[in-house]
């Protein structure tokens, strides 16, 4: 009976036909190719969903009577090499110099080895198809033949030589501050920029003044919503009113989000969360940090609406649920073209766009 | 001594080559690079941790206009029908004056109780009765327009067909432009 209940929801949702709606593209340039195509196929993906929660599944009696593992052993001719014949990669790595060195993390007997990728994520997807040409030819500077581009002035000055000490002194920074900024070269199919990681981060205060419930209540809810276990981190400022010591307090939880479950996290992020969100203008548009990497917070009551910890929200401490800092790396090396990217991935923008 | 203890290493790689999938090439490259690394003086052995990855199923997410697709999640509910998502949100559909129009007024109950209470501010019909209005007065205009177009034409050709049979031809209409 379980397992009929989503079958129905199936049946229910799959015949639609899609409407291509007459969205216009003045606010957010976002593009999906589903969003042209007639109809769309599903039927290879539905492959490997689980038609039922795994909790509730029945292995059924042909199955369980036919499982004789030492029968089917014994009616092998040569029998497999034990498992102490086989390599076994080394618990501990004991230096470069050590006869019994651990194999590269991309080999499958590798303790380090993680498998994967499992899926073709949907943003992934969409990013190959539509965003990626989108951004290029956005961002395409027609230069006619013979033209040279105006040759600029060295980023490092050079000092001038008023004084004798100038000798062999390393070259000054550029005008206006210290910061040397990173190189924009034009894009072209290259270097388009696309998203690289991102890191949910989660600052909890009260973790050092009240318990470490806190701190798992709010690693757990992190993963819940990343796949990815997270790491903690202890507070490196001292604040008194809030009793925190340099060294001492576990304060922080972070996960970094590469490949599949970046993608993943971001589809889900930008299609199913960020609309739920009350009174949400979008993303500040002065957001960045000037190197192509935008950061965004989430409030608790808004970290709730994921999916995965809406479905046993009763697991968490409703005070304990923590806000979070999400920061989308790019590798655009400026933030307009990272503002650029996102915001063809689907993620608005409000406010004064800083460049 | 460093000679033997090379020797030694390529030795150690030897059998990882033969149980797993990459060519022996590679890994022999990757020896070689991590051979480079230059360790400062630590001497304790490191813990290769395993890595420690949640469980994640296959989840089918239906958006509320009906597509769906499917992602790894860590929710163990094999389908989940959104309803509100970028489909059906204002700050992704700007233009929708669907999504725009936030009362429903279905049985008219608001129009009914602003016609008998309302005040100068909100005793108007509502903006899409007005959307209406404006709509059928355009209708109605180009219509007219039409009709005007087709008088003139007509006009014109009795001109031609009773040029000469008229002594006095029947007073032009004026033009619009």
């Amino acid at each position: 009976m379980a397992a009929r209940e989503p079958s129905r929801y199936l049946a229910r949702g799959l015949p639609r036909t899609f409407v291509p709606s007459a969205r216009s593209q003045a606010f957010l340039n976002r593009r999906n190719v589903s969003d042209e195509a007639p109809a769309r196929r599903l039927s290879d993906q539905l492959e490997d969903l689980e038609t039922a929660s795994s909790l509730t599944t029945s292995v059924s009696e042909s199955a369980a009577s036919s499982f004789d593992p030492i029968a089917r052993s014994k009616t092998r001719k040569t029998q497999l090499p034990r498992g102490r014949y086989q390599f076994r990669s080394p618990k501990y790595d004991r230096g470069p110099l050590h006869p019994h060195q651990p194999p590269a993390p991309s080999d499958p007997s590798s303790r380090l080895f993680v498998p994967g990728p499992f899926a073709l994520p949907r943003a992934e997807q969409t990013y190959n198809s539509t965003v990626a040409s989108d951004i290029l030819t956005l961002c395409y500077v027609h230069t006619p033949p013979g033209f040279k581009p105006p040759p600029k002035a060295p980023r490092l000055r050079e000092w001038d030589d008023s004084s004798p000490y100038h000798k062999n002194r390393p070259l000054r920074g550029p005008r206006g501050g210290d910061v040397l900024r990173l190189l924009r070269k034009p894009i072209k199919f290259n270097n388009i920029p696309k998203i690289e990681r991102i890191t949910l981060h989660s600052y909890v205060k009260e973790a050092a003044q009240d318990n470490s419930g806190w701190l798992h209540v709010a690693g757990i809810a992190v993963q819940a919503i990343s796949n990815v276990r997270v790491e903690t981190f202890k507070s490196k400022a001292s604040v008194a009113n809030w009793s925190l010591v340099p060294g001492r307090d576990t304060v922080a939880v972070k996960a970094e989000l590469q490949g599949e479950n970046m993608y993943h996290f971001l589809g889900k992020l930008i299609d199913v969360v960020l609309p739920r969100l009350k009174d949400w203008p979008g993303v500040k548009g002065s957001s960045g940090d000037s190197s192509g990497n935008i950061t965004f917070g989430l409030e608790p009551e808004q970290m709730a609406l994921f999916p995965e910890i809406e479905v046993n929200y009763d697991m968490y401490p409703p005070k304990m649920i923590p806000g979070c800092h999400i920061t989308l790396h790019t590798t655009a090396k400026a933030d307009k073209d990272a503002r650029l990217l996102l915001s063809a991935m689907g993620i608005p923008f409000y406010g004064k766009i800083v460049q | 001594m460093s000679m033997h203890t090379t020797l030694r290493r390529t030795a150690a790689t030897l059998p990882s080559s033969t149980s797993s999938i990459l060519p022996s090439s590679q890994i022999i490259t990757a020896q070689s690079k991590s051979t480079s690394f230059v360790c400062s003086q630590c001497r304790h052995a490191t813990l290769l941790r395993r890595p420690k990855r949640p469980y994640t199923f296959t989840q089918l997410v239906t958006l509320s206009d009906g597509s769906s697709f499917t992602h790894r999640t860590s929710s163990p509910t094999p389908v989940y029908r959104s309803t509100r998502d970028t489909r059906n949100s204002l700050l992704w559909n700007p233009t929708s004056s669907k999504l725009m129009n936030v009362e429903d007024d279905e049985a008219g109950r608001l129009a009914a109780f602003r016609a008998r209470f309302g005040r100068s501010f909100d005793a108007n019909a509502p903006a899409a009765e007005e959307d209406a209005t404006a709509k059928k007065e355009k209708e109605e205009e180009i219509k007219a327009q039409q009709a005007a177009e087709q008088q003139e034409e007509d006009n014109l050709l009795d001109l031609i067909s009773s040029f000469g049979q008229q002594e006095a031809p029947p007073p032009e209409k004026k033009k619009k432009w």
